[in-house]
C-alpha cells in the first residue's frame, strides 16, 4: 500500500492525459503556434527554392534584369517569415509560462491544504523545489519543445520531399549523416543528464560544508580547527571541479560531432552533386538548394534529441506533481457539521491512540479531560508524546483510535476552519513571518483592536523589547529585517496566540528559549490574561509548570499521573522523578 | 563598467602557471575558426575549379581536402571544450578555496555583522554563477569571438567587394545584438528577482505551514502568492517577447544579406569579375557571420551575472581579518593555566561594553561569571578565547600577552563549550573527534562512557555512529550539550571556557550534564558563564558582571551571606527550586513579586 502522504508518481498515461488537458486549455495559442510552425516550414523551404530559381534562371544565364522579381520575392517571404517566427515563438512561450504559473498555483493551493503528516515526510527544500525548479522542464517542454518538435518534424519531412523531388539519389547520399546527428544528439542529452545531476549533488555538498563552517565558525575558531575545515571544504570543491570537467569530457565528445557531422552531407553533395552538375544532371541552383536545405536541417535534427530528453524530464516532473495534487490525503471535512457550544470550552481526550504513518504507536491510550477555563500542564521525558498529544487539539492530525472532544463535540464533526478559529497554537519552535512585527502579532485576528494588542504584548513580554527595535511595532522581522532572538520570537508567538482571542490555547513549551529569570516574571503576567480560556501547556521546567492548575504526566504514551504539582511531588513517583531533585539543588 | 572589469580580471591570477595552456587554446580556437570558415573556400574551389571546369579529379581532391579540414576543426573543438573546462574549473576551484580560507580567518566580528545566509551565498551561488559563465560561456565566447573576425577576413579574401557588402549588413546586426543584450540583461534580472520572490514565499509558507493552518491564514497566503506568481508570469512573458523578436530578426538580416550579395554579385558576375563559386561561397559565409552574434548574445547574460557575482565576492575578499598572527608572533608553549585580564576595556562599536576589567585565574582555578544578559559576560569569555583583542589593557596567559602568540598554537590548547552547541554533520563520534581528529576509537568510546553519553545515545540508531543531521536537529538541547562537553573532554584543553545551557533540559539529562562537568573541570583552568546556583558553587571565585564592570567578587558562600548583587540575583534566578516550592505550597501559583532590576 502506498503511503497516503507520500504517494507514488502518477503513471505515464494519466500524466500525459492531464498535461494535454491543461495544454489544450490554452488551445487558441496552441493552434496559433502550430499553424505558424507549419507556415514557417513552408516559407523557409520556399525561400530556398526561390534562391535556386534565381541562380538557375537569372544568375547563371547572366540576366540581371530577371533577378529583381526573385530578390523581391525572397525579401517579401523573409519578412513574412519574420512575423510568423516571432508569433510562433511568442505564442508558444506564453503557453509554457502560463502553464507553469497555473501548475504552481495548483501546487501552492494544495500545500495550504495538506495535513501535517505530509510535511513530516517531506523536507522543506523538496516541497519548495517541486513548486519552483521542478516546474521548469514542464515550461520548456510545453513552451518550446512541443511546437518546436512539430516544426522540426515538418521541416525534416518537407526538406526531404523537396530534395527527393529534385534528385532522389543525391538525397539518399546526403542523408548519410542525418540519422547519426539525431542519434548523437539524443545520446548526448541522455549521458549529460545524470552527470549534471551529480554536479548538482556535489554543489549541494559544497553548500552544506560552507553552511556548517559559517554557522559553526565559533566552534571552528575556538578549537583552532580552521585547517581541517578548509581541507574538508577544499575536497568538496575539488569534487565539483572533477565532475564538471568530466561533464565537459562528454560535451567534448558529442557537441563538435553535432557541429561537424553535417559537413559529411555537404561533402557528399559537393562530390556526388558536383559530378551530376558536370554530367548535366543537376543545375548549379539545385546544387545550392541541396546545400542550403541540408544546413537548414541540422538544427531541427539536433532539436529532436533535446526535445525527447526534455519530454522525459517534463513528464517525470509532471508525474510527481500530479501525484501530490491528486493522491495526498487531506483531513476529511465532516458531512454533517456540528457547531461548537458557546462560552468557555471543555477539552477531552478519550482513549486516544496515535501512531505516525509506518511507525510505532506514540500515544497508547490517553484519557485526559480539561474543564472550561482550566490550565493543565502536560509533562514527561523526551519522547513521551507531549507534542504529539498537543498537535491533536488543533486537528493537525486525527487520532488513530479514540476521540478528541472540544466542548463535547468530536473534532472530526466540526468544520476544520471552525476548530482552528477556536484553538490558538504556539509551536515548540516559534514561527514568525517576514512581515512587520505588527502584522505578525495580528496574524490570528487582523481586526484586533490596538489597545487589546498592546495589552497582550505587555502580558507576553513583547512590550519589553519593542522600544529597542528600530521602528517599534512596524519593524520588519526576519531575513530582510531584524533577526529577533529565540526568546523574543517565542514571546511574539505567545502574544500572537493571545491576541487571536480564541477560547482554547495550546502551548508547546512556550518559554523554553526565554531565560529563567524572564520566564518567572512572564508566568506571573500571563495568569490573568489566560483567565476564562482553556489552556493545555507542555512543560519541561518547573518554572513553566507554575502556570498550570494541574499537571498530567505522560509516560509510554499514556497519562500515568494527574493532579496538582505539589501533590504529585509528594507521591514521589514519575513526576517527582522528573522535577523532584531540582528542589535539592538550591 | 570599469569596476566590473577589475572584478573579473582578478580571476586572471588563478591562471598563473597555466599561460602556456591558455596560449595553446587560443591557437586551437583560431585554427578551429579558420577550418570552419576556410572550408567554404574549398567549396568555392570545388565549384570553380572542379564543377565549372568539369574536372572530376580536382573535385575529388578538393572534397577529400574539405573533409580533412573539417576533421581538423572537429579535433580542435574537442580540445577546446576540454581545455577550457580544465582552465575554467581551475579558476573556480582556486577562487572558492581562497574565498573560504579567507572567510574562516575573519574574526567573529565579521560573522556577527553579516547574516549567515548572505556569507554562504558568496561561496556557493556567486561562485556558481562564475562557474556557469566559465564552463558554458567560455567555449562559446572564445570560439565565436575568433570566428566573427575570421569569417569576415575569409569573406574579404574570397572577394573584397562582397566583403564590403557584409560590412554594410554587420553594423545593424551589431546594433540589434547590443540592444538585445541590454534589454535582455534587465529582463533576466527581473525574472530572477521575481522567481526568487516566489520561492521565498513558498519556502516561508511551507516552513511555517503549521501556523498558517492553525490561524486559518490560507486565503491570505494564497492571495499573496497569486500576486507574486502573476508578477513572475508577466516578467517571464516580457523576457520571452524579447527573445522572440531577436532571433527572427537575425534570421531576417540573414535573408537581406543574401539578397544584397545576389544583387551585387550578379552584376560582377555579368562583368566577368566574379565566379559563380565565389558568389555561392559568399552567401554561406555571410550566414556564418550571424551565427556568432546569436550565440554571443546568449553568453552576454551569463557574463553579466558573473560580473555582478564577482563584485560581491570581492567585497568579502577585501574584508581584513582583524584578529590574526602579528609579525613576530611566537608559538604558545604548553600552558600551565594562569589567565590574567589587566584593565581590559572593549567596544564592539563606538561605546565600551567592558570598562577596565581585571581578572586573575590561577592554574587549575575556576571562576564563574554571573549577571544579567547583556552585562558583558560573553564578551569577557570571547576575549579570553581571543575572538577579539581588547581596546585597551591586555589579556595574557602564563604571563604572555595573547597578541604576541600564534593564534592556532593558543587555541589548540583551549576548549569551548557553547550554550547552544553546534554539531557538524557526520556521526556523533566524528563530532567528539572534531577537536582532536587523531583520537582513537578507544579514546572516543572511553570519553563517551566517562560522562554517560554512551547510555544516552544508545536509544539512537547506531549509537555513537548515529548520523547527526543539519545542526543537530533530532537531538535534544541536553544531548547536544553533553556531546559538546565530551568533545571538549576528548580535546583535553588546558583552559576551558563554558557557557552553561539555559534552555530546556529534562531533569535526567541535566543530572548527567552536572556529573560530566565535574569531570571536565577537574585539573584545568576554567571560566564559566553560569546560570545555575549549583554550577556557581563549583567555582573558586564568583564575579558578578553588570554593565561591563565587575560589581562583586568572592566565594559563592561568602557572597550569599551578604546583601548584595549576587544575593539578589540568586534570589530570583535560583529558579527551579524556588519555583516549585511556590507552586507546591500555594497552587494555583500566585503572581510572584516582580524580581529585582
Amino acid at each position: 500500500m502506498t503511503n497516503p502522504f507520500d504517494p507514488d508518481d502518477y503513471p505515464l498515461r494519466p500524466t500525459v492525459r492531464r498535461l494535454s488537458h491543461l495544454w489544450w486549455g490554452e488551445r487558441r495559442l496552441v493552434v496559433l503556434g502550430l499553424v505558424c510552425a507549419l507556415a514557417y516550414t513552408t516559407l523557409t523551404l520556399t525561400v530556398s527554392i526561390v534562391l535556386q530559381r534565381a541562380i538557375d534562371n537569372a544568375i547563371v544565364p547572366n540576366d540581371v534584369g530577371k533577378l529583381w522579381p526573385y530578390v523581391l520575392a525572397i525579401l517579401g517571404l523573409a519578412l513574412a517569415r519574420f512575423w510568423i517566427n516571432f508569433t510562433r515563438r511568442y505564442a508558444t512561450a506564453r503557453i509554457g509560462v502560463r502553464l507553469e504559473a497555473r501548475l504552481r498555483e495548483m501546487l501552492y493551493e494544495g500545500y495550504l491544504g495538506f495535513p501535517r503528516a505530509f510535511y513530516d515526510l517531506h523536507p522543506t527544500g523538496q516541497v519548495v523545489s517541486r513548486a519552483t525548479n521542478d516546474l521548469f522542464p514542464i515550461r520548456y517542454f510545453i513552451g518550446w519543445g512541443v511546437v518546436q518538435g512539430f516544426q522540426s518534424a515538418m521541416m525534416i519531412i518537407g526538406g526531404v520531399i523537396v530534395l527527393a523531388l529534385v534528385n532522389p539519389r543525391l538525397t539518399l547520399y546526403s542523408a548519410v549523416a542525418t540519422p547519426l546527428i539525431g542519434f548523437v544528439a539524443w545520446r548526448f542529452a541522455h549521458l549529460v543528464m545524470p552527470i549534471s545531476r551529480r554536479v548538482q549533488a556535489a554543489k549541494g555538498d559544497v553548500t552544506e560544508a560552507a553552511d556548517e563552517a559559517v554557522v559553526g565558525i565559533e566552534m571552528v575558531q575556538a578549537f583552532g580547527r580552521e585547517d581541517d575545515v578548509r581541507e574538508r571544504f577544499g575536497a568538496k570543491a575539488a569534487s565539483v571541479r572533477n565532475i564538471v570537467v568530466q561533464q565537459a569530457g562528454v560535451e567534448a565528445k558529442h557537441l563538435p560531432a553535432l557541429f561537424y557531422l553535417p559537413t559529411l552531407s555537404i561533402a557528399a553533395v559537393v562530390f556526388f552533386g558536383g559530378r551530376d552538375v558536370i554530367d548535366g544532371n543537376l543545375t548549379i541552383g539545385q546544387f545550392v538548394l541541396f546545400n542550403t536545405i541540408l544546413l537548414q536541417l541540422t538544427w531541427p535534427l539536433e532539436a529532436l534529441g533535446w526535445i525527447l530528453n526534455l519530454a522525459q524530464r517534463a513528464l517525470a516532473s509532471a508525474g510527481r506533481t500530479f501525484a501530490w495534487l491528486e493522491l495526498v490525503q487531506r483531513l476529511p471535512e465532516p458531512e454533517n457539521p456540528r457547531p461548537l457550544p458557546a462560552g468557555p470550552l471543555s477539552v477531552a481526550f478519550e482513549r486516544v491512540q496515535f501512531a505516525y504513518p509506518g511507525e510505532e504507536e506514540v500515544l497508547t491510550g490517553v484519557d485526559l479531560a480539561l474543564s472550561p477555563g482550566e490550565i493543565v500542564a502536560v509533562c514527561g521525558g523526551t519522547g513521551a508524546g507531549k507534542s504529539t498529544l498537543l498537535n491533536l487539539l488543533p486537528r493537525f492530525y486525527d487520532p488513530t483510535a479514540g476521540r478528541v472532544l472540544l466542548g463535547g463535540v468530536d473534532l472530526r464533526d466540526v468544520p476544520l476552519a471552525e476548530v482552528r478559529a477556536n484553538v490558538a497554537v504556539i509551536t515548540q519552535r516559534p514561527i514568525l513571518f517576514s512581515i512587520t512585527l505588527r502584522e505578525n502579532l495580528i496574524a490570528g485576528r487582523p481586526d484586533a483592536p490596538w489597545d487589546e494588542v498592546e495589552a497582550m504584548c505587555e502580558a507576553a513580554g513583547v512590550a519589553d523589547f519593542v522600544p529597542d527595535l528600530p521602528t517599534g511595532y512596524d519593524t520588519l522581522i526576519g531575513e530582510r529585517g531584524v533577526n529577533l532572538s529565540g526568546g523574543q520570537r517565542q514571546r511574539v508567538a505567545l502574544a500572537r496566540a493571545l491576541i487571536a482571542g480564541t477560547r482554547v490555547i495550546v502551548l508547546d513549551d512556550p518559554l523554553s528559549a526565554v531565560d529563567t529569570h524572564t520566564e518567572h516574571d512572564l508566568v506571573g503576567r500571563l495568569r490573568p490574561v489566560l483567565e476564562g480560556r482553556t489552556v493545555i501547556v507542555a512543560a519541561q521546567r518547573l518554572s513553566t509548570l507554575a502556570l498550570a492548575d494541574r499537571a498530567a504526566v505522560l509516560d509510554d504514551g499514556r497519562v500515568v499521573e494527574d493532579g496538582r504539582p505539589a501533590d504529585l511531588l509528594e507521591q514521589r513517583a514519575v513526576f517527582a522523578g522528573l522535577f523532584g531533585d531540582e528542589i535539592g539543588v538550591a | 563598467m570599469s569596476h566590473r572589469r577589475t572584478g573579473l580580471t582578478r580571476l586572471s591570477r588563478y591562471l598563473t602557471g597555466r599561460w602556456a595552456l591558455v596560449a595553446g587554446l587560443v591557437a586551437v580556437a583560431t585554427v578551429s575558426a579558420a577550418a570552419q570558415s576556410g572550408g567554404w573556400l574549398l567549396v568555392r574551389a570545388a565549384i570553380d575549379d572542379g564543377i565549372a571546369k568539369g574536372d572530376e579529379h580536382t573535385l575529388t581532391v578538393v572534397v577529400v581536402l574539405y573533409l580533412a579540414v573539417n576533421a581538423v576543426g572537429w579535433a580542435c573543438q574537442l580540445i577546446l571544450i576540454r581545455g577550457l573546462a580544465v582552465i575554467g574549473q581551475g579558476i573556480v576551484l582556486g577562487l572558492r578555496r581562497d574565498l573560504f580560507d579567507h572567510l574562516t580567518s575573519l574574526s567573529l566580528r565579521y560573522f556577527s555583522e553579516q547574516r549567515a545566509g548572505w556569507i554562504i551565498a558568496r561561496v556557493t551561488s556567486d561562485v556558481d554563477a562564475i562557474s556557469d559563465a566559465l564552463s558554458q560561456g567560455l567555449p562559446t565566447l572564445v570560439s565565436n569571438v575568433v570566428l566573427l573576425p575570421t569569417t569576415v577576413i575569409v569573406l574579404f579574401i574570397v572577394d573584397w567587394r562582397l566583403g564590403l557588402v557584409a560590412m554594410v549588413i554587420l553594423p545593424p546586426a551589431l546594433v540589434l545584438s547590443r540592444w538585445f543584450q541590454r534589454k535582455s540583461a534587465v529582463a533576466q534580472l527581473d525574472v530572477r528577482n521575481r522567481i526568487a520572490a516566489v520561492t521565498a514565499q513558498v519556502a516561508e509558507s511551507v516552513a511555517g505551514m503549521a501556523i498558517v493552518q492553525a490561524f486559518n491564514r490560507e486565503r491570505q497566503f494564497q492571495a499573496q502568492f497569486d500576486e507574486l506568481n502573476r508578477e513572475n508570469r508577466a516578467s517571464n512573458v516580457y523576457a520571452q517577447q524579447l527573445f522572440s523578436v531577436f532571433f527572427p530578426s537575425i534570421e531576417l538580416l540573414g535573408a537581406i544579406s543574401t539578397c544584397a550579395v545576389l544583387v551585387v554579385g550578379s552584376r560582377f558576375l555579368s562583368e566577368g569579375t566574379l565566379t559563380i563559386g565565389t558568389l555561392i561561397t559568399a552567401i554561406y559565409l555571410l550566414q556564418l557571420v550571424f551565427q556568432p552574434l546569436q550565440e554571443l548574445s546568449d553568453v552576454y547574460g551569463q557574463l553579466q551575472s558573473a560580473a555582478a557575482a564577482m563584485v560581491k565576492i570581492t567585497s568579502v575578499l577585501d574584508a581584513e581579518p582583524d584578529i590574526g598572527d602579528r609579525p613576530g608572533a611566537v608559538p604558545m608553549p604548553p600552558i600551565s593555566g594562569t589567565v590574567d585580564l589587566d584593565a581590559v576595556s572593549f567596544a564592539y562599536g563606538e561605546t565600551d561594553v567592558l570598562h577596565e576589567v581585571s581578572i586573575h585565574v590561577p592554574p587549575g582555578g575556576c571562576i564563574a561569571l554571573v549577571g544579567q544578559t547583556g552585562g558583558g559576560k560573553s564578551t569577557l569569555a570571547k576575549l579570553i578565547a581571543r575572538f577579539y583583542d581588547p581596546r585597551t589593557g591586555s589579556v595574557s596567559v602564563d604571563g604572555t600577552d595573547l597578541r604576541g602568540v600564534r593564534l592556532g598554537s593558543y587555541r589548540r590548547q583551549l576548549g569551548v563549550v557553547l550554550q547552544d552547541p553546534f554539531l557538524f554533520s557526520g556521526t556523533i563520534a566524528d563530532n567528539l573527534r572534531f577537536a582532536r581528529p587523531e583520537a582513537s576509537d578507544h579514546d572516543v568510546r572511553e570519553t563517551a562512557a566517562a560522562i554517560g553519553l554512551d547510555r544516552l545515545v544508545a536509544r539512537l540508531h547506531g549509537g555513537l555512529d548515529h548520523e547527526v543531521r543539519e545542526g543537530g536537529s533530532g537531538l535534544s538541547a541536553g544531548e547536544r550539550q553533553l556531546i559538546s562537553i565530551a568533545r571538549a573532554l576528548l580535546a583535553d584543553p588546558r583552559i576551558l571556557i563554558l557557557d552553561e545551557a539555559t534552555s530546556n533540559i529534562d531533569r535526567p539529562t541535566e543530572v548527567l550534564i552536572e556529573r560530566a562537568l565535574d569531570r571536565l573541570l577537574r585539573g584545568r583552568s576554567s571560566v564559566i558563564i553560569a546560570h545555575r546556583l549549583a554550577t556557581v558553587r563549583r567555582a573558586d571565585e564568583v564575579l558578578v558582571v553588570e554593565r561591563g564592570r565587575i560589581v562583586q567578587r568572592g566565594a559563592a558562600s561568602d557572597l550569599l551571606a551578604v546583601d548584595g548583587p549576587f544575593r539578589r540575583l540568586a534570589g530570583s534566578r535560583d529558579l527551579p527550586g524556588r519555583a516549585v516550592r511556590e507552586a507546591g505550597r500555594r497552587p494555583p501559583p500566585a503572581v510572584p513579586a516582580r524580581p529585582c532590576p
